[in-house]
């Protein structure tokens, strides 16, 4: 059994080395690409090779195609000597990175993507086991995560809403930002504009907890808690209002919009009373609003409850990024256009633009040509391009090339040189 | 004629940290030797003088007219002075004295263009005035990068990026904010210039004038440690995250490692062991190994520090801040100032 995975290993590596082999038509090197440390996993040993420096692009490439790593990374940092170990390499700034993966987010979706798959004897299953395989008993367990259309679409979701905070509310253009698709489940940001290089992590940690409402306190965006109807009226906050401000109103909005009362009771720990009135009286605040504003627009809703809604507002609200990437200055974060190890999919990098219409599971893919035949030991059915793969259990397939690649990497199918 | 110009300018006095006014006394063309010089005894005494009251009343006081040309040449000499006597505690207490002196300027400046002149020229700050512009309550606009690099050290909620309006990376400010962030600023670059200032070799006519400075250090630093913590531990000065965790181990309850090593880098190690003499699965000997090793005195000898206020938080220990907490970001900071309240209250029932 070990051996064969190997054999897939062995293949996929060489694909990987393939695709190295000519990707500098298109994998253009980081800016400051002299003060970057890069860093990389190989398909063996899984111990990274970090602290490399490269004098020249050529290099790198070069490097890529020789190693064929199963992971690429690059330093947010910039240092005066990128080789030197961590404490000696003279730190110059960083850029600014988010990291969005959807593993963190909370999800609708309610298809398993937990995948277990027992190493002894290849059976795999989305029941959730506890400690042994059901089939074998054997307890060499191993997890995967496989990629989902609805979870994709959430932690895009999440990266429109940071781009917008990052346009909007910190001013950044077009040009200094540059959004990726991780390659597996998520997405990244990079700012690399001068004017954020220096900040550090106590200022990071500000953005971060900026961009996730983490201690905002209403009475400072003129929101004060009074009993006094007129006066706190004048306080209702509208979509047309900067910063935070007008972001609390259209999470409340947005919030009233789409909710259900029992939604709303658990979202905003409302009465059932008070949440049922509120959701009768919705349209209301869809036409009022501008004439007394979101807090006057349901009679008999008081300052306690809309208090609740616009904390729910803010939860909305905030683009859910994972703080410790962001607050971390000497970070390596994935290379664009490198492959993902997990998935032979490409880190795509995308214009601001492109990000709303992009499509991940079509156009990270990396292995548009040829075929490939495997010996799959178990996959539930999945997406990519525009087919839909599988359910696939102890079978032997001839895929394209990107979807037996995939199983490949996910360690779900093996190479059919090596028969069972 | 330029230096005349110059002279009878306020504003060098009041902002000597500003590049006009560096400029003007490298213009000067001052060495060291000539400072014993009678001449410019004044200056070497208000030179001492704001180190002093850096020392003992935690503010450079603001002496005006007629005494310009003494304020700003004294600055420098402080901070030489200060520079030899090379001790970081003395470094940080006049930086910030410094800084108080400047926020006090800075809020009473009659012309709201010299803040703004002040910030980008001294400190490269993106900053502008408002005009007609759709938020009255705001006076000036300001980077965030330069918003985050002072006002990220300042505690209180109002404070936190989070809770600014931010438009087009612009943090919108009062007149009282600008100046409170100016001079979080000051504090950095005196700090900084301190750190940078060439270590001279004093003539031996200024060396009384040191030592007589070093004293009132030696006496402010016992002072400040006599302040700092009564020998037994206070569990009434507890900061909430302790005093919940201590809580917790008197009712017998389990504690979580990061708990556990909250607990015991926050308490008195014998304190400790009493308390865990009372819950039931107390082993003495590896409990008193544990504490101690925590505290330092077994296994590598490093003494731990508990864990930031942020790192508690993402660990989920943090109850929920109460009114000091909101002044600091670390326990240990919590447990320091509520002994001072503790004791300025029993000072006052006493005097009652």
């Amino acid at each position: 059994m070990q051996n064969e995975r190997e054999a897939g290993v062995d293949f996929v590596e060489k694909k990987f080395a393939e695709y190295y082999a000519g990707a500098s038509a298109f994998l253009s090197p980081p800016s400051g690409f002299l003060q970057r440390e890069f860093g990389f996993i190989p398909f063996t040993g899984k111990i990274m090779i970090r602290h490399k420096g490269f004098r020249a692009p050529d290099d790198l490439m070069a490097f890529l195609a020789s190693l064929s790593p199963a992971h690429a990374y690059y330093s947010a940092a910039y240092y005066d000597d990128p080789e030197a170990p961590m404490a000696k390499k003279g730190w110059r700034g960083s850029d600014l990175i988010f990291d969005i993966d959807s593993d963190h987010l909370p999800t609708a979706c309610t298809r398993p993507h937990d995948y277990w798959i027992c190493e002894d004897c290849a059976t795999g299953t989305t029941q959730s086991i506890h400690g042994t395989c059901p089939h074998c008993g054997g307890s060499r367990l191993r997890t995967e995560f496989w990629l989902c259309d609805t979870c994709l679409a959430l932690a895009k979701a999440e990266a429109l809403k940071l781009l917008d905070f990052l346009m909007d509310d910190f001013g950044f253009q077009n040009q200094d930002i540059q959004t990726c698709f991780s390659g597996h489940r998520g997405y990244h940001v990079h700012v690399a504009s001068e004017g954020v290089q220096s900040l550090d992590q106590g200022a990071r940690k500000e953005i971060t907890d900026y961009l996730l409402g983490t201690g905002l306190s209403l009475p400072s965006h003129g929101l004060p808690q009074t009993r006094r109807a007129a006066e706190w009226r004048a306080t209702s906050p509208t979509l047309a209002d900067a910063g935070w401000r007008g972001r609390i109103a259209k999470g409340v909005y947005d919030v009233l919009l789409s909710a259900t009362p029992q939604q709303l009771e658990a979202l905003a720990g409302l009465s059932k009373a008070i949440a049922g009135h509120v959701i009768t009286n919705r349209d209301r605040i869809l036409v009022d609003d501008g004439a007394s504003g979101l807090w006057g627009a349901v009679p008999g809703v008081g300052p306690k409850t809309w208090e609740a809604l616009a904390l729910t507002g803010v939860q909305r609200q905030a683009a859910l990024i994972d703080p410790v990437v962001t607050m971390d200055v000497h970070r390596l974060i994935r290379l664009p256009r490198s492959l993902h190890g997990k998935t032979g999919l490409q880190v795509v990098p995308l214009p601001v633009s492109a990000l709303e219409k992009f499509d991940p599971l079509q156009e990270a893919i990396a292995f548009p040509e040829g075929r490939v035949d495997v010996y799959v030991a178990d996959a539930p059915a999945f997406r990519l391009g525009n087919a839909v793969y599988g359910p696939y259990r102890r079978e032997r397939v001839e895929l394209p090339m990107a979807a037996g690649v995939y199983l490949l990497c996910k360690r779900a199918a093996a190479d059919p040189q090596l028969p069972p | 004629m330029m230096t005349a110009m110059l002279l009878s300018s306020p504003d060098l006095a009041k902002y000597p940290f500003t590049p006009e006014a560096r400029a003007y006394i490298t213009g000067l063309n001052l060495s060291v030797t000539e400072l014993v010089d009678p001449d410019y005894g004044e200056i070497l005494l208000r030179a001492e003088q704001r180190i002093e009251e850096a020392l003992l009343d935690g503010e450079v006081k603001w002496r005006g007219d007629p005494y310009y040309d003494i304020e700003a040449l004294s600055y420098p000499v402080a901070i030489m002075l200060v520079a030899s006597i090379d001790d970081e505690f003395l470094g940080r207490r006049y930086a910030l004295a410094e800084a108080k002196r400047a926020d006090t300027l800075f809020r009473r400046e009659p012309d709201a263009r010299r803040l703004l002149d002040i910030a980008r020229s001294a400190f490269k700050w993106r900053v502008e005035a408002l005009v007609d512009e759709a938020s009255p309550s705001y006076e000036y606009a300001l980077h965030f990068g330069d918003y985050l690099r002072n006002a990220s050290k300042l505690r209180s909620d109002p404070w936190k990026l989070v809770n600014r309006l931010m438009i087009k990376g612009r943090v919108y400010l009062k007149r009282d904010e600008l100046a409170r962030l100016l001079s979080e600023e000051v504090q950095h670059h005196v700090h900084a210039t301190i750190a940078s200032s060439p270590k001279i070799v004093v003539p031996p006519l200024l060396l009384p004038r040191i030592s007589r400075i070093t004293e009132i250090l030696a006496e402010r630093r016992e002072r400040t440690r006599w302040e700092e913590l009564p020998a037994k531990t206070v569990a009434a000065a507890y900061p909430p995250c302790i005093k919940r965790l201590y809580d917790a181990l008197l009712a017998g309850r389990h504690l979580s490692h990061v708990g556990r090593f909250l607990l015991h880098v926050g308490v008195d190690t014998e304190e400790l062991i009493r308390l865990y003499t009372s819950v039931s699965d107390f082993d003495e000997r590896l409990t008193r190994y544990q504490t101690e090793h925590i505290a330092g005195m077994k296994g590598s000898g490093t003494k731990y520090l508990p864990p930031n206020c942020d790192t508690l938080k993402t660990h989920g220990l943090c109850p929920g801040p109460d009114e000091v907490c909101q002044t600091i970001r670390h326990p240990l900071s919590y447990y320091r100032t509520k002994i001072r309240l503790i004791r300025r209250g029993h000072a006052v029932a006493e005097r009652a």
